[in-house]
């Protein structure tokens, strides 16, 4: 229903149309979280192949990327998953499914960052320091940037995880967890296109 | 005059009549917090156009700073050329970011387009209310940032010199850019989402009042394109503190790039501060020729076509930057296609006119004034999309010219028309429309008399940026100098005549123009909720049913010989 206090009046009729606007604007944020994105993985690619003559991008010796990254993107799928199980009990009003599901996306979404860090060790002890040079910076850049988003995700997440241990969704109002799996796949989706482009420019030297 | 038809009590229009007058979205509710706190879209909007008036003060103050320093070559008010870089860098800053791209969309934006909708509030609330505080953010970083020793890199924080000048307050005034750009996403969301979600039934999309179509168009700009800016400023915050990173040129980074990334998105802002005016401007026309606007679809469409090409030329600004030749020829044509939806515009206004039964009313001398002052900014733009040209003209005044009239005689003036425009709807007094038309005319000389002088001192030769100058500008400056004293009267005056309708101007009727949207269907100011019951939407732009009706001292919608509404006057309608 339509809510209307002294200082705040609600510009839906419904619960139901107020659910579709906002996956609409979630669609919208997609979109901007992407272009982010497209801006990161362009300069990267205009910096990596624009290099002034003489100089190498990956000199004698520089780590190829850390092999941890395998492992979190696997991580990070897996967590689409869950998310996506989340969604599915939610839609039919499995409670107990629900909380499990959202409980195991977050605690993969800690992992994720985790193995995140770990692969920043990795790169880190083999003496590509954000100092060595163009490549290991925009290595940290590109995956800092996203682990960023990663956790501004984990408030909104922490938050349906709250709410569905209080049994606050129902089959006809879940929106909430439809919100959080759009944007968890988003940022799925837009790790697997930077670890790609990663790959792809460390493995053509 | 024809008799004036009492409307059928089913489409009595919501007008000042019939509700009490007493209740409207000022007066709701009272104290501080109850405006601190509020979600409602046009109380967000009264905050943000103040916020964004007063930092206009500001940037202007710097502007006349500016202005009386190059009343002659070398020191005049300050000693230091370096204290000169910092005002016209804090003037530009201020202008841009602060003033021009929230002042329409975000101001006057979040005012009106629900109203002319026929919502009750944009689709989100509370991010509206977040938007306002992050722009309050981003206004309290930019003085934390003069605090912090202030910042001359101009208002395009150009690398390497952003990340080497010594100035302390760079890293404060790149997060306010930051926290404003975002500030400036979430309302294009907003927008976005109400746009297409809270339309009432009949308000189809070819039913939106221009306004409507030109905001929508912004709103994606601002969505598509602030991010690259997000980005960018971030990484250069980081550069700056740390030293490394890809626009560094000692560790095989590109400057140029910075330029690259700065003018994606920067181009396009230059239609977030345009379009919105060029929305206004198409309801200022069309209401004060009190006829139906010419070629819509055409004005509705172009605004799509401007966003769309607006992101594919921003290489016109880096000519000289020695991208490749190639580039350069690809962007400068590019470049002159954005001329034509521009110009499809200007003739549909001027075909409106054309035949219309004009009433020169304050809003209508600025949308006059927009159209005189925007067909130079553009047209010099085309100097400029010009390879050959630019090179000599490039870094020179007249690129100062063009880009103040296009942004402030255009953006500018088209906001300052819409605040004349909808200032009776929003605060219910009438200003003093003589006052008014006197002062926009004093901004209107004013504003050539400074800077079509800076077209000539650019075609001579004189750099922009710069403190001092050879003594053969000098009555070129003096003269421009003059130019900005007349229009800081004028500026003055139109304060005058806007702020005396709270103590001395004429309690505002519903419909003081003889509109047909939304907006003036509802009293004046709007109640709390806009609408008590779902508006009835028709032709905003078919004026042959809003009558001049004496009681109300306004106009009045009488669509009683509608067919859509009266089944029964069918065919009267071409009697009336
Ligand atoms: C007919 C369309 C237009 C064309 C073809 C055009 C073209 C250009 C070109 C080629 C430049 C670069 C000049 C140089 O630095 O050498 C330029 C600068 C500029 N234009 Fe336009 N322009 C147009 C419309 C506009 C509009 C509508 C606005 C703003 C509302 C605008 C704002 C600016 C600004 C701010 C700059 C200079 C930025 C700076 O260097 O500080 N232009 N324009
Ligand atoms: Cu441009």
């Amino acid at each position: 229903m339509a809510i209307k206090t002294a200082n705040f009046i609600d510009p839906f009729d419904s619960a139901q149309e107020r659910g579709v606007a906002g996956v609409f604007g979630m669609w919208v944020f997609i979109a901007v979280v992407a272009m982010i994105f497209v801006a990161c993985i362009l300069g990267y690619v205009v910096v990596r192949f624009d290099q002034p003559p003489g100089r190498e991008w990956m000199p004698e010796g520089t780590p190829g990327l850390p092999s941890a990254l395998l492992l979190s993107s696997a991580v990070l799928l897996i967590s689409s998953w869950t998310m996506q199980l989340a969604v599915r009990a939610a839609r039919l009003g499995q409670q107990m499914q629900l909380v499990y599901a959202m409980g195991a996306t977050l605690g993969l979404a800690l992992l994720f960052l985790a193995v995140q860090a770990l692969a920043w060790n990795e790169l880190w002890t083999r003496h590509a320091t954000i100092e060595s040079g163009l490549y290991a910076w925009t290595f940290y850049v590109l995956t800092g940037v996203h682990a960023l988003h990663v956790i501004g995700g984990l408030p909104p997440m922490v938050y349906v995880f709250r709410r569905s241990r209080e049994g606050q969704y129902t089959p006809t109002d879940y929106n909430g967890v439809v919100l959080c799996a759009m944007y968890w796949h988003a940022l799925d989706v837009i790790w697997m296109v930077l670890y790609a482009t990663l790959w792809i420019c460390s493995a053509l030297t | 005059m024809t008799t004036i038809q009492l409307p059928s009590p089913g489409a009595m229009p919501d007008t000042i009549e019939a509700r009490p007058a007493s209740d409207n979205y000022l007066t709701h509710t009272r104290g501080i917090l109850s405006w601190i706190f509020t979600l409602d879209h046009k109380r967000i909007g009264v905050m943000y156009m103040w916020s964004v008036l007063g930092s206009f003060l500001l940037g202007g103050t710097f502007a006349l700073l500016l202005r009386t320093e190059l009343l002659t070559p070398g020191p005049t008010i300050t000693e230091s050329a370096d204290t000169y870089n910092q005002w016209f860098t804090l003037h530009g800053a201020i202008m841009v970011f602060l003033v021009i791209i929230p002042s329409i969309p975000a101001a006057l934006g979040n005012i009106i387009l629900p109203i002319m909708l026929g919502a009750k509030d944009v689709a989100f609330p509370r991010l509206n209310l977040f938007s306002y505080y992050l722009w309050v953010t981003g206004a309290v970083l930019c003085v934390v940032s003069l605090a912090m020793g202030g910042f001359d890199t101009g208002w395009t924080f150009y690398t390497p010199y952003s990340t080497t000048t010594t100035a302390g307050g760079v890293i404060p005034v790149l997060t306010a850019a930051f926290v404003l750009g975002f500030s400036s996403i979430f309302t294009g969301l907003n927008f976005i989402v109400t746009v297409h979600k809270l339309r009432p039934p009949g308000m189809t999309w070819f039913r939106m009042p221009l306004f409507l179509w030109a905001i929508y168009a912004t709103a994606i700009i601002q969505v598509l394109a602030t991010p690259v800016l997000g980005i960018t400023l971030l990484l250069l915050i980081v550069e700056r503190t740390v030293n490394i990173g890809i626009f560094n040129p000692s560790m095989g980074g590109d400057p140029v790039l910075y330029q690259h990334f700065f003018w994606f998105y920067s181009h396009p802002a230059v239609y977030i501060m345009i379009l919105p005016a060029m929305g206004i401007i198409s309801e200022i026309i069309a209401i004060n020729s009190h006829r139906a606007i010419f070629g819509y679809r055409l004005i509705a469409f172009s605004s799509i076509a401007i966003a769309f090409f607006s992101f594919i030329v921003w290489g016109h600004h880096m000519f000289t930057s020695g991208q490749s030749a190639l580039m350069n020829t690809l962007f400068s044509a590019i470049s002159f296609s954005v001329a034509i939806p521009s110009a499809v515009k200007v003739f549909n206004w001027i075909a409106t006119l054309y035949k219309g039964s004009v009433s020169l009313t304050t809003p209508m001398w600025y949308a006059l004034a927009f159209l005189f002052l925007f067909t130079i900014g553009g047209l010099t733009g085309l100097h400029l999309a010009t390879l050959s040209t630019d090179v000599h003209l490039h870094d020179t005044y007249f690129v100062v010219a063009h880009f103040h009239y296009v942004m402030m005689g255009s953006a500018l003036i088209g906001m300052i028309g819409g605040l004349h425009h909808w200032w009776p709807k929003i605060f219910g007094r009438m200003y003093d429309e003589r006052l008014g038309t006197i002062a926009c005319w004093i901004i209107f000389i004013g504003f050539n008399v400074t800077f079509f002088t800076q077209f000539m001192l650019g075609s001579q030769g004189m750099p922009r940026r710069y403190y001092d100058y050879q003594p053969e500008f000098q009555i070129y400056h003096v003269i421009s100098t003059i130019g900005s004293y007349i229009m800081a009267v004028g500026f003055t005056l139109t304060a005058i005549s806007l702020f005396g309708s709270f103590f001395n101007g004429k309690k505002a009727p519903a419909n003081p123009w003889g509109g047909r949207s939304l907006e003036w269907q509802c009293a004046s100011p709007p109640p709390f909720d806009n609408f008590a019951k779902a508006p009835r939407v028709g032709d905003c732009y078919d004026f042959s049913v809003v009558h001049w009706d004496p009681k109300l001292g306004g106009y009045r919608v009488d669509e009683s010989n509608d067919p859509e509404v009266n089944p029964a006057a069918q065919g009267t309608k071409a009697a009336h």
